[in-house]
């Protein structure tokens, strides 16, 4: 067992992990925070997806280790501090970008990261930056409407 | 694995791999996971990521070094000439943006996938590999390097350590073009990367390579001669003919594609990427 120390959510947190530990292990099971899912375990779906020093990377393909000293952000640190929902979340609400929700905190992370590089994306940009993201309930369509909401934009432009 | 050990200098990290062999080299992990049929990785594992010397793309008096533990993200942000746009095309394909921020050249040409986006790109730029060990450097082509599928030159104890570009190859400009079954998230069917120097109207020097459709990545050297010395013109793409690609590659049957189609692809990818270079020709100049 080894130490490790990172900044999650803005708390400084501390804890024994194995060497194999994943990331997503270590957040889940070691820290209790459950929003972040497990889809896949091959790094395909993105259900666990996370910002790691602001970088939204697949916590499934990551060692806890491997974050020592790293700011990283869950689904959980996304509420505004207020406990109300951001923008983005509340706009998958409002547009029905989820049903099962599995697949939403890694959707929700995702878009977080691209709206942080790209505050104003196209329909087909959003999209493709959602290549890495599945979701077996929505058909996407709603998803790239709620992020284009989130973006301040008119959902109308994404084509029915 | 019930151990991970984390240096932060590469002599560190060196001596470890020196004291034992059985210890495998982790980056970014996009290809160790995934591969790993276990819950979690077996054995014992050395981070490569904290190893200053491993990161980042940087200016030599020689040309360029990428390091190994580069990640395909860092390769889309770097400031580098239109030379290397084919790498950043590539990179920008790789997987999905959490594979890009992750995933690193280094592990790219060390996994030795035949359908590693980032080799064609690279020979393309007549990389050389660092390779370092306890034992010294040593410094090898990028085609001596990968010796066949998932097999390459490293030694027991070696890390690849950086990519060297040339200054004489990082000229001119570059394209690359993938085919796969879908859009995005897609294993290749056949990639091309094409770099062409243009001076005074015509094509100076051209190198192109293909992966997916050999054992190994390959420069088509036949294909580079038919172009060098022709004019610059619409009508170049014409002069790469089916039977030069094909003489140099071996694509195998698969799931994805079979061998007939391979080559046809290959060729088709590599005609666009040459026209779609001569139509912006003004940026092919050296
Ligand atoms: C969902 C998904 C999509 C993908 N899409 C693509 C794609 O489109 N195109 C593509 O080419 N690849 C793709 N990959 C594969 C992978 O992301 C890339 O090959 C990536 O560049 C590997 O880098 P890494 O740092 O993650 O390697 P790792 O997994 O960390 O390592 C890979 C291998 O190289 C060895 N190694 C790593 N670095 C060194 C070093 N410096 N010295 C010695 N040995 C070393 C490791 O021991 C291991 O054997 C994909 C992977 C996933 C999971
Ligand atoms: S659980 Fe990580 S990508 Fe699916
Ligand atoms: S809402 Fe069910 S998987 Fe996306």
């Amino acid at each position: 067992m080894a130490q490790v120390s990172m900044t999650v959510n803005g708390k400084p947190v501390t804890g024994e992990v194995e060497g194999r530990t994943l990331l997503v292990d270590f957040l889940r099971n070691g820290l209790g925070l459950t929003g972040t899912h497990v889809g896949c375990d091959t790094s395909q779906c993105g259900a666990c997806v996370v910002h790691v020093d602001g970088r939204a990377v697949k916590s499934c393909t990551m060692l806890a280790l491997e974050a020592e000293g790293a700011e990283v952000k869950t689904i959980e640190g996304m509420a505004n501090p207020d406990g109300s929902l951001s923008v983005i979340q509340q706009a998958f609400q409002d547009h029905h970008g989820l049903q099962c929700g599995f697949c939403t905190p890694g959707m929700v992370m995702s878009a977080a990261a691209l709206l942080a590089e790209n505050p104003k994306p196209t329909e087909a940009e959003i999209r493709h930056y959602l290549d890495g993201n599945l979701c077996r309930c929505t058909g996407y369509h709603n998803i790239v409407k709620a992020i284009l909401a989130a973006s301040g934009q008119d959902v109308s432009i994404a084509a029915e | 694995m019930q151990e991970l050990f984390r240096p932060r200098d590469l002599s560190e990290a060196l001596a470890i791999l020196a004291a034992r062999s059985e210890v495998r080299p982790a980056a970014g992990c996009t290809d160790l996971f995934p591969a790993t049929a276990a819950p979690a990785l077996q054995g014992a594992h050395i981070d490569l990521t904290a190893l200053e010397e491993l990161s980042g793309i940087s200016r030599t008096p020689e040309g360029f070094r990428v390091g190994a533990a580069t990640t395909w993200r860092e390769a889309i942000e770097a400031d580098l000439p239109p030379a290397f746009e084919m790498l950043k095309e590539a990179a920008r394909e790789v997987g999905s943006p959490q594979i890009q921020n992750a995933g690193t050249i280094g592990g790219n040409l060390c996994n030795a996938s035949p359908a590693a986006d980032g080799v064609p790109c690279l020979l393309a730029l007549d990389a050389q590999v660092e390779l370092a060990s306890a034992e010294g450097r040593r410094m090898l082509p990028l085609g001596k390097f990968i010796t066949g599928p998932r097999q390459t030159a490293l030694g027991p104890g070696e890390l690849l350590v950086a990519v060297h570009v040339p200054g004489e190859a990082a000229r001119g400009a570059s394209r690359f073009l993938k085919l796969g079954a879908r859009r995005y998230l897609v294993i290749s069917i056949a990639m091309v990367a094409v770099r062409l120097v243009v001076e005074e109207g015509r094509v100076a020097s051209a190198a192109v390579a293909v992966g997916a459709c050999s054992p190994v990545a390959r420069r088509l050297e036949a294909v580079e001669a038919a172009l060098v010395g022709a004019e610059a013109t619409p009508a170049l793409a014409a002069r790469v003919r089916a039977a030069d690609v094909a003489a140099a590659l071996s694509p195998i049957d698969d799931v994805r594609a079979d061998a007939g189609y391979r080559l046809e692809a290959a060729a088709v990818l590599v005609r666009r990427a040459v026209s779609e270079l001569v139509t912006h020709a003004g940026e092919c100049a050296a």
